[in-house]
């Protein structure tokens, strides 16, 4: 939308206005979960804020993120998560709900996100060339069982995903892999 | 690291609840600036609970701001050496007794002579609590930087601790223009105009007239504090530091910077009980990096992004 005040929408989600979509996406599930929940940060000063003051700094926070779908996905970098649908800010905590992880749908996700492989490995330490072997399911390059776990756990979480669902059916086709082989 | 224009920076490091770390970090932080050529000046302005020079390994000097305030002796001759040449130290006050009773002309009275010394970077270690004195002398800072641990009394200290902040700047911004009854009076009948908190205090007040509103904005706009979180057990606690950052910005409607984390480790409290100064000791330590990282976002005026978690 031309002339819309976009940067008052990073703001809201305290980004600067360069961020990248993942950048705001993992802001909003960030805030959108410390705003509704009880934690450490909320709880010392949970009485002299409202229900309805936080009421209203979530509902800001949700029209920031729809805004800055919408920004994302007129520029063609959308996230349009593994259903082909535009992803909707409700919807973006469980879209993969009926989606079983592979290697492939990792791909396409990360892909969908903007991320580059080589940022993943940057933030999980993770060795590129196994990103691309667990993306790829190169099973029989990948590291013994225990480690390989923890990589795909860690995968997840650059991703926002449910690192434990993730993890469950990604290790399934390992197996599935490793009594045929 | 960016130079440094016109005369020293004063960073003040406070921050509520006592032991986060507050003097740990400050010692190391300075080491850290001395060993990359920046001159620097220690001020353990702790009174009554001073323990800097423990941190650095400086056996306990014998001079200290006690000298300062009883016998008036000039700031400049109370520095004492440490390891590094590019460091000095003015230890607190470990004897006098009447330390609550600093006048704030006497406080002035150090910040003009702080700010005389021939030096990059002065920090002062401020201690804990929110005493009024505390909160002057973190007002007073070029940099007010606030060091935290991931535990909910820490955390509510903070708050305690930078509402105290926020209340005194009001204070000195609106009472030096003559709106220093209607702050209070506001403020003290508070439930009858529906305020629970700072910042529908300062929404209140805002409306009262555009002088008000432009001061509020200035003095405000140019408001913030530095956020370092210490003794980080588990990577999630990094973002407790975001959080914060938020509630700050949505809850009490001025900005924080969250510079950097620090991880927990056992070899630094063995460090500070053997008296070793930890930075010397380790320098390629993870803990050494992450003091560096802060050291370098505090003197650029960076803060940390929030990466995949």
């Amino acid at each position: 939308m031309p002339g819309e005040d976009y940067r008052r929408y990073f703001e809201i989600l305290e980004l600067q206005p360069d961020a990248s979509f993942s950048e705001v996406r993992n802001a909003y599930l960030h805030l959108k979960r410390l705003y509704s929940t009880e934690s450490i940060v909320i709880h010392p000063i949970a009485n002299e804020f409202s229900e309805e003051s936080r009421q209203e700094v979530l509902q800001r926070i949700e029209d920031a993120y729809e805004r800055l779908s919408a920004l994302f996905q007129d520029n063609g970098s959308a996230y349009t998560g593994s259903r082909g649908q535009p992803l909707g800010p409700e919807e973006a905590g469980d879209v993969h709900e009926h989606v079983s992880f592979s290697g492939e749908t990792l791909r396409q996700i990360r892909q969908g996100l903007g991320i580059k492989l080589h940022e993943i490995a940057f933030a999980t330490k993770i060795r590129l060339q196994y990103l691309e072997n667990i993306e790829s399911e190169r099973f029989g390059d990948l590291p013994p069982e225990v480690y390989l776990r923890g990589y795909i756990v860690n995968y997840a979480r650059c991703l926002s995903l449910d690192s434990g669902r993730v993890a469950r059916d990604y290790m399934k086709r390992y197996r599935d892999w490793k009594k045929k082989s | 690291m960016a130079r440094v224009k016109k005369g020293c920076e004063i960073w003040a490091i406070g921050g509520g609840k006592g032991g986060t770390g507050k003097s740990f970090v400050t010692g190391n932080i300075g080491t850290y600036l001395a060993s990359r050529g920046k001159r620097v000046i220690l001020i353990d302005a702790d009174i009554g609970g001073a323990n800097l020079h423990t941190i650095l390994g400086v056996s306990r000097p014998r001079t200290s701001l006690t000298d300062f305030f009883e016998r008036k002796a000039s700031l400049a001759d109370l520095i004492v050496c440490c390891d590094s040449s590019n460091m000095g130290l003015v230890t607190g006050d470990l004897h006098s007794i009447d330390s609550g009773n600093i006048r704030y002309t006497q406080k002035l009275r150090l910040f003009r002579q702080i700010r005389t010394l021939e030096t990059d970077y002065i920090l002062i270690d401020l201690g804990s609590g929110s005493h009024a004195n505390t909160v002057d002398a973190f007002l007073l800072a070029d940099k007010m930087i606030i060091v935290l641990v991931p535990e909910i009394t820490a955390i509510e200290n903070m708050y305690h601790f930078m509402k105290n902040v926020l209340f005194k700047k009001l204070k000195i911004s609106l009472g030096s223009r003559g709106f220093k009854e209607f702050l209070q009076d506001t403020w003290r009948n508070r439930t009858t105009y529906g305020i629970k908190n700072i910042k529908e205090l300062i929404d209140y007040l805002r409306k009262h007239s555009t002088e008000v509103r432009e001061v509020l904005d200035r003095e405000l706009s140019g408001f913030r504090i530095y956020l370092i979180m210490n003794q980080i057990r588990h990577t999630s606690e990094i973002s407790i530091g975001f959080s914060v950052r938020s509630v700050c910005m949505k809850y009490f409607g001025f900005k924080t910077h969250y510079v950097g984390y620090i991880e927990y480790e056992d070899l630094v409290w063995r460090c500070v009980n053997e008296q070793r100064p930890y930075l010397q000791s380790y320098p390629s330590s993870r803990c050494a990096k992450e003091i560096g990282r802060i050291a370098e976002n505090l003197v650029e005026g960076r803060q940390i992004k929030m990466t995949y978690s």
